[in-house]
């Protein structure tokens, strides 16, 4: 299936969780991600049970802690 | 041709580009639409840019005059709010 | 209020722009904006305010000026080192527009003083480089209703977004509560490459003149993110988090609060 992740559409099996893609994406600190799926944003606690569909659009916002 | 009655003067003569045209945008935005407004200008670049520059911004021009000293008097009335 | 021929001048690029006018510098001159933090994001976000002829702005900064902050923070030179920021950056916001009044805050914003910072100012920049501290002026300004830009910086990566009230999510909506200390690396240690505070903080700057002047559309319901390697700019659109704990339906935090702050980031 085709979901867009970052703004860059890619190729993925079929059945891939929200937390398979952040494995599968090397997410930078997978635990403190921000994940929006499709302009909503998913909880922490359902990376496991989110399913990903064809055409789903994915981003990952990140702390940035600096402005010094 | 019939003179106009001037609602507002303002004398630029004292500013140089772009403040010449800066000054005079500001005084028309202080004008009521339909306002005429009476600009003393200098000879040279701002009497070859104010005018047209304030054409630009919608305004209409009605009359310039030399006075013969090196500067010249520009009637606009302003156009819009 | 007429505008000297000094005036006209010294803002003549300003009042030459349909969007700006007379109107909106008048606008610039009788606004107040704040800015915490005199760093990486604060030094331009300063800088770029005065020279606009904000009329009050206030800079809030606890500490002094050492010889790694020159590298980015623009608004120190190498004289200034020792010096208290929020005076070495008053004396540079000064010396553009002697015009402006500079409040400085040589303060640490905690729970015990942010709401009585923000105050008296229409719009807030986070300068901050600490998690806590953006987590807490994101509380406060959902509280007191006032408008704020978040920004952060880190290596060669920006992101920024614009809080409204009632327009949008707040930083917390997107990021629930700040990662333990120390999970997420700072600028002392990871680094930031200089210009990216100018990038930042020019565009928080940007985005504090246009809420002022009411043109243009703000970064409101989303984030800016910038990677300066990849040389890509992307908006990323953000949702309210309608369960947030500050500006949800049911809000949990009703006054702004400390976290724990990372043990490198503990000032003396």
């Amino acid at each position: 299936m085709k979901i867009t992740v970052a703004g860059a559409q890619k190729d993925f099996p079929g059945g891939l969780t929200v937390a398979q893609l952040i494995e599968l994406e090397n997410v930078e600190t997978p635990e403190y991600v921000t994940v929006s799926l499709n302009d909503e944003f998913v909880e922490n606690g359902a990376f496991t049970s989110t399913v990903l569909n064809d055409g789903d659009s994915v981003e990952f916002l990140y702390f940035m802690g600096g402005g010094c | 041709m019939a003179d106009y009655t001037i609602d507002e003067t303002v004398d630029i003569t004292d500013v140089v580009c772009p403040v010449t045209f800066v000054k005079a945008k500001v005084a028309l935005e202080e004008l009521d639409e339909g306002q005429l407004i009476s600009i003393r200008m200098n000879d040279g670049e701002p009497v070859q840019n104010v005018p047209r520059s304030i054409k630009e911004e919608g305004h209409q021009i009605l009359k310039l005059t030399d006075n013969g000293d090196g500067t010249y008097n520009l009637i606009v009335r302003k156009v819009g709010d | 209020m007429a505008f000297t021929n000094e005036q006209l001048e010294r803002y003549s690029r300003h009042i030459l722009l349909s969007e700006v006018g007379v109107k909106g510098q008048k606008k610039l001159l009788n606004a107040k904006v704040l800015i915490i933090g005199a760093g990486g994001l604060g030094a331009p976000a300063a800088l770029y305010l005065a020279a606009a002829g904000v009329g009050t702005i206030g800079i809030a900064d606890a500490d002094t000026v050492d010889l790694s902050n020159l590298q980015r923070q623009v608004i120190h030179s190498t004289p200034d080192v020792g010096k208290a920021k929020v005076l070495s950056a008053k004396e540079t916001m000064l010396a553009i527009n002697p015009e402006i009044t500079v409040n400085t805050h040589r303060t640490f914003v905690a729970a015990d003083n942010i709401m009585e910072l923000i105050d008296g100012y229409d719009f807030i920049l986070d300068g901050t480089d600490n998690f806590p501290a953006k987590f807490l002026i994101n509380d406060a300004c959902v509280l007191a209703g006032k408008p704020f830009s978040h920004a952060g910086i880190i290596r060669f990566k920006g992101q920024l977004m614009t809080y409204v009230p009632g327009q949008g999510p707040c930083y917390r909506c997107v990021f629930k509560e700040p990662p333990p200390p120390d999970a997420v690396p700072t600028c002392k240690q990871a680094g930031v490459i200089g210009a990216m505070g100018g990038v930042i903080g020019s565009l928080q700057a940007m985005e504090a003149v246009k809420y002022i002047i009411g043109k243009g559309d703000l970064l409101t319901g989303s984030l800016l993110t910038y990677d300066a390697l990849k040389m890509e700019f992307r908006k990323i659109k953000l949702p309210r988090a309608k369960n947030c704990a500050v500006c949800g339906e049911h809000p949990s935090i009703l006054a702004p609060f400390d976290y724990e702050q990372a043990v490198c980031e503990l000032k003396h």
